[in-house]
């Protein structure tokens, strides 16, 4: 813990404009833009969160030949053998940069609770504040590169409606998400109120007034101030941009087509693009008790193609490999249709999908019996898969970190990575 | 001698005569008192959740009577804002552990029951016994909190039940005995069997009314939940899973509470178990039940606890000044556990008024002087509003929000506000640090900007501005509004001077009142 409280003249040099000139802001612009593409060249991770437990049969698990398989037809993938439901065809043609968990299995049936496991590794528990698999990715991934970030936050979750965990946890609200209700308005109060020029006239102003109170308190008045700082840097920085999706060319908006979770992904691969560590995009809906299969083929709509643009996207601009892309929900769906028409909650046995992070395209993992019920081949346990988003991303899910209540917390609560996905 | 060095002296004669001081304090030498400003926003603020008016400070500083400190501490007390202030506390203190995030729609019922309480006696044990037999629809009862909050999880509950009643987290030990404590697996486990007949029924309607708690007590309950994956939610008597194979039955336990012997019968109804839990919690022969409200009220008002965790105590936690912390808990428990009683003694003693000292601050004596700690959501949002002039019913306040609604909890101002500013009181205050949605929101904010427009002659600063022609005169109003102090000879240099370079009085102004509403002093309570 560092006491030193920075002058004045360095508060305003860690800003990306110093001083009153409007000739400043180019050099400074300069420079941010030059951290993000250092940035760019680290690991980074996109969660594309199913909420609600999407029905494997109706995804990436179709159950042909069985009534448990409702119906669903399944259609053919680039890779022989690797069998998708019909609705999703765009999906499909990107099969050979993804791998498919078949045998994912565990035993919370609750949407809260399973939330909760999908996210962070562990059940909830009152007294440990788990962090969620953002805050572990962007604080391992930051202190690979001696603890520093870029402009913009280090985990941003799109779309959400309600907080799903415990956020950042025990490590700090510093890797907390920053949460965007949605990909299409401008995050909360980032459009500049005052000229930047003002802006930064105020920050010196608001530094001088409060001398007395850092002379009495500096660690206090020092963390203010860097915080003040961080978040000046963000709304001042060129970064921002990356919110802006009228930005991005006419033709890869439209290749990741209409609707918010469209938007979300196309945010996604920009915000990563400009040095954020990691980046969820929520999907509501998937919890279909009733008309599971009037319901699953209007949600597969609108995931199908941003899911296969965002793979496709990231390849072109070689961030593929360094980019894990995760698909998944809290648990699955009953292999046996209920008599509305519905799937209901079935953590027994369910599916997971990955694609980049060095994942081995076209690789399926496991298998379950006939009548989709239970796991018969390499089952996969949410530690395992936390294990595995792990080894993708060069983090030691083993590392330790203290609970509040003196308790050390693996990363990961045990679990083996899945090796078969890296061959 | 000077006034600092006789206010000490009084001081030390006070804590002496409510028996405060013990032969090992005596030894420690009595920390400088702080100054009347900044003791009577430390006040307001812990009493009343706001900083005092520019008339409030004005009338205690002219106020020569040597026992103000003591006579505001009365005054606040008798506030109806000490309830709805400290009911907003407790509310977090619950629900921040919430397991299931619709819960937070418990918010409102929850402060309207602690409320209750805390205006009339203000009895913690009437509090936790509430808690702990509640039962009925959680809109109207908000003593169910705890049991919403974790969703009728029996062993969740007898988590938080112990947590926040007798500072044991004896949760560590569900799963094995505990690594540093003395609690076994069987202990956590038997007292989880005290709440296996608490179920949350769920009929029609919306929000928090489709919900119900009631105690379940007949067969065939088991039967009647049906889930492949929880297949001994729903019995009616508690068992220890078998941790080698949790798919076989477990060990049934008898409801026995971890600090004493007595044990139920199995088979012993819902209503009579959670009665003699809430009597075995509450009893004066759990010296746990006083230790863990006084630690916690210790460490919220003075900036440290007499253990290191928050709620976080036991028999193997050694507290520091053990006799002082068995003194506070002696006249609490001799008050009928009134909290009222209890926040008096602790804001008279010398430790409670002294000079801030930082928590990076390696030297600082821990819990023997005051801590700078950061505004809980609740009260720095009264601070804006109250600092800006403007009133929370022009905001769009509680009245707006539908009943049981988490939508309408969430998006309130209030809520809102607390989404981002919002922090669990257990946690321990140096991981509490601020967030940039906290800065954006206070630097940066529409209605923020909008309210300190010196150009409109409906906000506060349009109206001093037209009313206090004099600059000095101004800038310290807005020190006296915001900071609850008169600002010093050097400050208002540094705001003349902003003037004067500005060249433009409400532009300028505008920028004074925008950097103290964002200071670091503004946000802390010191």
């Amino acid at each position: 813990m560092h006491l030193s409280m920075p002058n004045r003249r360095d508060f305003l040099r860690c800003l990306p404009l110093a001083g009153s000139a409007a000739s400043v802001i180019p050099f400074a612009y300069a420079a941010a833009a030059h951290a993000a593409d250092l940035r760019k060249r680290g690991k980074a991770c996109i969660l594309l969160w199913m909420q609600g437990g999407p029905s494997q049969f109706e995804t990436f698990s179709p159950l042909v030949g069985h009534k448990n398989g409702g119906g669903t037809k399944a259609i053919a993938t680039g890779v022989p053998g690797m069998r998708f439901a019909e609705h999703w065809p765009a999906v499909a043609k990107v099969a050979d940069r993804m791998a498919v968990i078949r045998s994912m299995t565990s035993k919370e049936g609750s949407h809260p609770r399973a939330t909760y496991l999908l996210h962070t590794g562990y059940l909830p528990n009152p007294s440990v504040r788990h962090p969620t698999l953002g805050s572990i990715v962007a604080s391992e991934l930051a202190a690979g590169e001696g603890g520093e970030t870029a402009d913009l936050p280090p985990v941003v979750r799109i779309g959400t409606r309600r907080r799903p965990d415990s956020g950042a946890g025990l490590l700090g609200m510093r890797w907390d998400p920053y949460e965007l209700r949605e990909a299409t308005s401008s995050p909360a109060n980032t459009s500049p109120q005052v000229p930047a020029e003002r802006h930064l006239r105020r920050l010196d102003l608001m530094e001088r007034l409060g001398s007395g109170f850092a002379g009495s308190l500096p660690q206090e008045a020092a963390d203010h101030a860097s915080l003040y700082r961080r978040a000046t840097r963000m709304i001042l920085s060129p970064a921002m941009k990356a919110f802006d999706l009228e930005a991005e060319p006419a033709e890869i908006r439209r290749e990741y087509g209409e609707g918010e979770f469209a938007a979300g992904c196309l945010l996604a691969r920009r915000l990563v693009e400009s040095g954020v560590s990691f980046v969820e995009v929520v999907m509501d809906g998937w919890d279909t008790h009733q008309d599971n299969f009037k319901k699953v083929p209007e949600l597969a709509a609108q995931v199908d193609r941003p899911f296969a643009a965002l793979v496709r996207d990231l390849e072109r601009r070689g961030m593929l490999d360094d980019t894990l892309v995760i698909w998944m929900g809290e648990f699955g769906r009953t292999p046996q249709v209920n008599p509305r028409g519905g799937r209901d909650h079935f953590p027994r046995s369910f599916n997971a999908a990955l694609a980049g992070g060095g994942v081995a395209g076209g690789a399926v993992v496991g298998k379950t019996d006939k009548a989709g019920v239970e796991v018969t081949d390499r089952p996969v346990t949410v530690p395992d898969l936390f294990a595995t988003f792990c080894a993708s991303l060069g983090i030691d899910g083993a590392k330790e970190n203290m609970s509040s209540s003196g308790r050390p917390i693996k990363l990961v609560d045990g679990g083996t990575a899945v090796q078969e996905l890296f061959s | 001698m000077n006034s600092t060095t006789r206010h000490r002296l009084r001081l030390a004669a006070v804590a002496l005569l409510a028996g405060w001081a013990t032969a090992a304090s005596a030894a420690t030498p009595v920390p400088p008192a702080c100054d009347d400003a900044t003791f009577l926003r430390r006040a307001s603020l812990d009493l009343v959740g706001r900083q005092p008016s520019p008339a409030e400070i004005e009338a205690f500083l002219a106020d020569p009577n040597p026992g103000k400190r003591e006579a505001a501490i009365e005054r606040l007390l008798a506030d109806p804002a000490w309830a709805t202030t400290w009911a907003r506390y407790f509310r977090d203190v619950i629900l921040y552990r919430r397991s299931d995030e619709r819960a937070i729609a418990m918010a409102r019922p929850l402060e309207a029951f602690l409320a209750g309480h805390l205006a009339r006696d203000a009895a913690w044990d009437a509090i936790a016994r509430d808690m702990i037999t509640a039962k009925g629809v959680p809109s109207q009862s908000g003593e169910t909190a705890i049991i919403m909050a974790q969703m009728g999880e029996t062993s969740d509950i007898a988590a938080e039940v112990s947590r926040v009643f007798t500072g044991v987290q004896i949760q560590c030990a569900q799963c094995h005995d505990h690594f540093t404590d003395r609690w076994k697996r069987r202990q956590f486990h038997e007292f989880a069997a005290f709440f296996p007949r608490i179920a949350i029924t769920r009929g029609d309607g919306d929000g928090l009314d489709r919900f119900e708690v009631v105690s379940y007590d007949r067969e065939p309950r088991k039967a009647r939940i049906k889930n492949p994956d929880n297949p001994r939610r729903g019995d009616l008597e508690h068992e220890m899973p078998d941790l080698d194979d949790p798919s076989l039955p477990g060990t049934v336990m008898k409801p026995r509470f971890f600090l004493g012997s007595a044990a139920l019968p199995l088979g012993t109804p819902d209503k009579e178990r959670r009665k003699t839990a809430a009597r075995l919690v509450t009893s004066n022969d759990n010296p746990w039940f006083a230790r863990a409200i006084v630690n916690r009220i210790w460490a919220e008002l003075v900036g440290d606890g007499f253990y290191d965790g928050i709620d976080d105590l036991g028999p193997d936690r050694e507290p520091r000044s053990p006799e002082q912390l068995d003194e506070l808990c002696r006249r609490f428990v001799s008050a009928d556990h009134d909290l009222r009683a209890l926040v008096r003694v602790v804001m008279a003693t010398p430790a409670y008024q002294s000079v801030a000292r930082s928590r990076a601050d390696a030297g600082r004596p821990l819990g023997e002087a005051s801590c700078p700690q950061r505004l809980r959501a609740d009260q720095l949002f009264t601070q804006v509003l109250t600092a800006l002039g403007v009133d929370e019913a022009a905001v769009g306040g509680r009245g707006e929000r539908r009943a049981g609604g988490m939508r309408g909890e969430l998006f309130s101002p209030r809520g809102g506000f607390n989404q981002v500013f919002g922090y669990d009181p257990g946690l321990p205050r140096d991981e509490i640090v601020g967030s940039i949605p906290q800065a954006l929101l206070l630097m940066n904010s529409q209605p923020l900007a909008q309210a300190i427009d010196g150009e409109r002659r409906f906000t506060l600063l349009g109206r001093l501005l037209a009313e206090l022609p004099d600059d000095r005169e101004l800038a310290d109003e807005l020190h006296l509004r915001t900071l609850a102090r008169h600002a010093t000879p050097a400050e208002i240099g540094v705001c003349l001077d902003h003037v004067r370079d500005t060249g433009d009085r409400s532009e300028a102004f505008e920028d004074i009142f925008w950097a103290l509403v964002n200071s670091a002093e503004f946000i802390h309570r010191k």
